[in-house]
């Protein structure tokens, strides 16, 4: 069937780069974007490294204008999806009828305080461009940080707060990013952070509340963290709730076939879908990877089983206390890598890590490379086998 | 309309290589080189998406 009107609901990279790919593959019908964000797209990764040390403005997230010519309802939330009369309900009661779907809602920061609002507003968290701004602007004053959770986020804004003069205690009973990198690398992040003045709390934070007018963050063992300002970057939440009623969760996850698929006329991408990967099926929540998910389920909309599936090769990069790592292949890494060039330790250096399935990853680590030599690294092109003659 | 790279900025991901391969690659030492500046009509679509899908917003058009 030919699609005449796809609705977009999503205004991050992975509704951009759908949308893109849709128009790039030909689709020239009437395409709609909704997103409750008031902004057109923008990066989400500069908004925790470069664009906490901007100095005057803030630039370093913003990309340039699409090129895709949609209708964009800009600061519209979708409230609920009927795939079977094919409407999307939105908030202000329009209901736009689709033919083809792509959902593309992301997700949201995991909160630490609970409803008391004494306690919540000493809580920044970090996902848009406002949660941001306002960052930085209370950043400004110096005032002493505590950051919760030990994942790649939340180092990267405790580097960032550092940077800024102030005074940082990092919160996490799991080391450092040793979830996301492993416990080689997780090492090597944690020494450079205690270098550049980083305080570690092993423990768990379970609770915020407010005494004397400054947050308080309560921690598993029983003490508690007095600071002037808390942020906390402890996980993301998909932005399902839309589609409770839809019938397209399983057991609460949005999840898609091998081609980004939920039903033929419905795909999804981005933060907000779970996908088949060769470690199953799982939320991915990297740039890339949403970038890769979109334009696979924006060819699968109009071509069907014709488009091809999901090729995914992970790649990761951060940026912290000094230290710029980028890794090709799955993460987390076991054991110790094999050292292909430069020095243990903080590097310069070049590593691979074997995983039992026989896939590598590659990380370079302070070491300026081509993207495409370390996914060569990570995963060499079977030899070519001989034809026989 | 012409590429413009703000070198500092670029991290080298190669992300933007990945959408445009006809207009820009990594050297072997990381560095991205355009291999063209002035993009034709035909090419604008390619400088457009590669400058939206870099993740530090190096890449530009003017
Ligand atoms: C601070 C930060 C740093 C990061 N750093 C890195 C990094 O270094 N490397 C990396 O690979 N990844 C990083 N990520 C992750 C990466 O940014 C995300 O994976 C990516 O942005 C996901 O894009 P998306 O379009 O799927 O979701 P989103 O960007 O969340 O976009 C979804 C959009 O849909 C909107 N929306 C939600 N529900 C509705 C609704 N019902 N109706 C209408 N609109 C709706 C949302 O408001 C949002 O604008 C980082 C993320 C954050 C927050
Ligand atoms: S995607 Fe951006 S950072 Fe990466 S090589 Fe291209 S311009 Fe540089």
């Amino acid at each position: 069937m030919r699609l005449e009107r796809i609705v977009v609901v999503g205004n991050g990279i992975a509704g951009l780069t759908a949308s893109d790919s849709l128009r790039a593959a030909g689709f020239d019908g009437e395409l709609t974007i909704v997103g409750d964000e008031h902004h057109s797209p923008y990066s989400r990764p500069a908004l925790s490294k470069a664009a906490l040390l901007d100095a005057e403005e803030m630039t370093s997230h913003q990309l340039p204008d699409s090129t895709h010519d949609a209708r964009e309802l800009l600061g519209r939330r979708a409230l609920q999806l009927d795939p079977d009369l094919k409407t999307v309900v939105l908030d202000d009661g329009s209901i736009l009828p689709f033919d083809g779907l792509v959902i593309a809602s992301g997700s949201r920061a995991r909160r630490l305080a609970g409803a008391d609002p004494a306690a919540r507003k000493h809580e920044l968290t970090l996902r848009t461009l406002e949660d941001a701004l306002e960052l930085r602007r209370r950043i400004a004053d110096r005032p002493s940080v505590v950051v919760v959770g030990g994942g790649t986020l939340g180092m990267e804004i405790a580097s960032g707060c550092l940077a800024a003069g102030c005074e940082v205690t990092l919160a996490s009973h799991h080391q450092p990013m040793v979830q996301q990198l492993g416990p080689h690398l997780s090492e090597v992040f944690l020494a450079a952070g205690l270098s550049h003045g980083l305080k570690f709390a092993p423990s768990r934070a379970i609770g915020l509340r407010e005494a004397g007018g400054h947050p308080l963050v309560e921690l598993a063992d029983g003490s508690t963290l007095a600071a002037d300002l808390v942020v906390s970057a402890i996980g993301d939440i998909p932005n399902t709730d839309w589609l409770a009623d839809s019938g397209l969760l399983t057991g609460g996850r949005l999840e898609v076939d091998s081609r980004g698929r939920v039903r033929p006329n419905i795909v999804a991408a981005g933060d907000v879908a779970a996908f088949p990967t060769s470690r199953g099926i799982t939320r991915i929540p990297l740039w890339t990877s949403a970038i890769e998910q979109s334009k696979a389920a924006a060819l699968a909309l109009l071509n069907g089983d014709d488009a091809p599936e999901l090729s995914f090769s992970p790649y990761f990069w951060t940026e912290q206390f000094g230290l710029s790592l980028k890794a090709s292949g799955f993460l987390p890494l076991e054991g110790a890598p094999e050292l292909l060039e430069g020095g243990p330790d903080g590097g310069p250096a070049l590593m691979r890590w074997s995983h039992a399935d026989g896939s590598g990853t590659a990380v370079a680590l302070n070491y300026r490379t081509p993207i495409p030599k370390l996914r060569r690294l990570a995963n060499p092109a079977p030899a070519l086998v001989e034809s026989p003659a | 309309m012409e590429i413009i790279l703000d070198r500092p900025r670029c991290e080298g991901h190669g992300l933007c290589e990945e959408v445009a391969p006809q207009l820009m690659h990594l050297d072997d030492e990381g560095e991205l080189v355009l291999d063209v500046v002035h993009v034709n009509e035909d090419q604008l679509d390619a400088a457009k998406q590669a400058a939206r899908v870099c993740p530090v917003a190096a890449l530009r058009l003017a």
